[in-house]
């Protein structure tokens, strides 16, 4: 019931997902169907099973949910290994996003049992059987897991992430104290796996226009950061009722934030900013 | 690259309702739903100030089994939407935002709601004899 | 070319620009906020003592300043209280921009009304208390 870590599993879960349709506002040419089964292997004492979202935009068809089991004795103990086990012996065309497997790169950043994590560093045993492995939310698929990121990075670029200062007068570092340094523990570590992202109701309502947790997370890097000047300019660009004020504190970001962060956080800060500058 | 167009990924159908989610619907829904009372509010004292019939039929209404019922789940939408409320205040305050704290809190927030809505119910029937 | 789609999509990400505005509706909701829990509290303990005893005791009750006053101060943060949360909402689901002004528009609107109502009464009950 008390969640202290990110990482923690609920010992119970009373609802899989919310009651709704499970095509609800789904165009008919891509409402997703049962998909399909994928043969047990032989002799396999520990069978871990997973339902996997699977699409092809080159036949035409459906999204379509695939069953898949692999043999928990011959595999690795993350996600990540059981995908490309499944890869590499049962289906070579299941295709994600993977890279470093230790869980720095954001790349395999997926909607795993309802919540988005990191396919590397989620363990078989604390995944349901079956499992149900979706692509990251509210994102255009370009192939099964993998989602089109573009507008979520382009979001990102919009805020400006990269120091904005003039050149010291000793043509030098630009120095800082560690307590000011201290002030960016939080929020440099971000990976951009966009999990808090797909996992925010108001983004995936007003995504277009609302800038998001981790971009949010990432300005006020940049705000927080003693070193740039350009903290009016960039409060500014903020102070808007959808890219900044969308945000109702649902925390669904700090819940799901595989590296232990705090979105929601860095968001009050940024409106504590917003409103000092006032008074 | 082509442009035709290509599915979503599944998000409010396949998300895990999780407390944050949940307490933070919980928190619009209750809004909208006092705003309705704040409706009837404002048609009663309009109609016993004017004297006019309608106040018997609003408190005969009120008083019927449904009228108890819906008042009774109007004022457990009000207090889980004031404890809530100072709840959120304090995260304006950037207080609270620990995951730790944020679990704590949200669950004295739904046994508090409870609780008062028994203890006020408790009260009002006692005093009304 | 990846850039020439990058560039498009940093562009509309960055749509008409910031509105620089949204510190208000956003100050005003916690100041309307603070002031609603004593205000709520009162009036559900006042509603509760007063609500038995039938339409003369309501208005008589209601005529006294030390009611009256409270009572003209709920209803003002209240509404106002109300009208941006429900602003919120609309803004929310509704992505027609002409839809989305239009239910604005009536929700504001409305709470003004509902608040002016609610005064009126307060004040009418004030002037019955002075007069018999």
């Amino acid at each position: 019931m008390l969640i202290a870590s990110s990482d923690e599993q609920p010992r119970r879960k009373l609802l899989k997902r919310f009651p709704v349709p499970y095509n609800a506002q789904v165009p008919k040419e891509f409402r997703i169907q049962p998909g399909k089964s994928w043969p047990v292997p032989d002799g396999a004492k520990r069978i871990k099973r997973l339902n996997i979202y699977r699409y092809n935009p080159e036949t035409g068809e459906p999204p379509r949910i695939d069953t898949f089991a692999i043999d928990r004795d011959k595999c690795g103990p993350m996600l990540l290994d059981a995908l490309i086990k499944i890869k590499d012996e049962i289906d070579p065309t299941l295709t994600f996003r993977r890279s470093c497997r230790e869980g720095v790169c954001g790349s395999c950043a997926m909607n795993i049992d309802g919540t988005n994590w990191l396919a590397c560093i989620r363990d078989l045993d604390e995944i349901d059987d079956p499992a149900t492995v979706y692509p990251l939310n509210n994102l255009d698929i370009v192939r099964d897991l993998v989602g089109d990121q573009t507008h979520a990075f382009a979001q990102y670029a919009a805020v400006q992430p990269w120091l904005e200062a003039e050149p010291p007068a000793d043509g030098k570092e630009h120095l800082q104290t560690p307590e000011q340094r201290r002030e960016l523990d939080g929020y440099y570590e971000c990976i951009l796996c966009f999990c808090c992202t797909s996992g925010c109701p108001s983004h995936w309502w007003n995504g277009d226009r609302f800038l998001g947790p981790a971009v949010l997370l990432q300005a006020w890097r940049f705000i927080a950061d003693s070193r740039d000047e350009a903290t009016g300019k960039r409060l500014d660009e903020l102070e808007d009722p959808f890219r900044l004020y969308r945000c109702h504190t649902i925390l669904n970001c700090t819940r799901t934030c595989p590296k232990g962060l705090n979105p929601g956080k860095a968001i009050a800060e940024i409106k504590h900013k917003m409103i000092t500058r006032q008074s | 690259m082509d442009n035709a167009p290509r599915p979503r990924s599944p998000h409010v159908q396949v998300y895990r309702p999780q407390l944050t989610s949940v307490l933070s619907f919980g928190h619009r829904l209750s809004g909208i739903f006092l705003s309705l009372g704040a409706v009837l509010l404002v048609a009663w004292l309009l109609a016993a100030v004017t004297g006019s019939a309608s106040f018997g039929y609003l408190n005969a209404g009120l008083g019927s089994l449904p009228g108890l019922a819906l008042l009774f789940v109007w004022t457990l939408a009000l207090f889980f939407h004031l404890c809530n409320g100072i709840r959120h205040l304090f995260w304006d305050a950037v207080i609270g935002f620990e995951l730790r704290t944020i679990y704590l809190t949200g669950w004295i927030v739904v046994f508090a709601s409870i609780g008062l809505t028994l203890v006020t119910w408790a009260l009002a029937l006692w005093q009304m004899g | 070319m990846a850039n020439d789609e990058n560039h498009i999509a940093v562009q509309r990400a960055r749509g008409l620009g910031s509105a620089r505005a949204g510190v208000s509706a956003w100050r005003w909701q916690r100041v309307t906020a603070v002031a609603l829990v004593p205000l709520v509290i009162w009036s559900l303990a006042s509603l509760i003592a007063v609500a038995g005893g039938g339409r003369e005791a309501v208005v008589g009750w209601l005529a006294q300043p030390a009611a009256a006053i409270p009572a003209i101060l709920l209803l003002i943060a209240l509404f106002w209280h109300t009208a941006l949360g429900l602003t919120v909402v609309a803004e929310d689901y509704l992505h027609h921009g002409g839809v989305r002004m239009i239910a604005v528009a009536l929700i504001q609107l409305g709470c003004l009304v509902l608040a002016v109502a609610g005064v009126a009464a307060v004040i009418m009950a004030i002037a019955t208390g002075a007069s018999g």
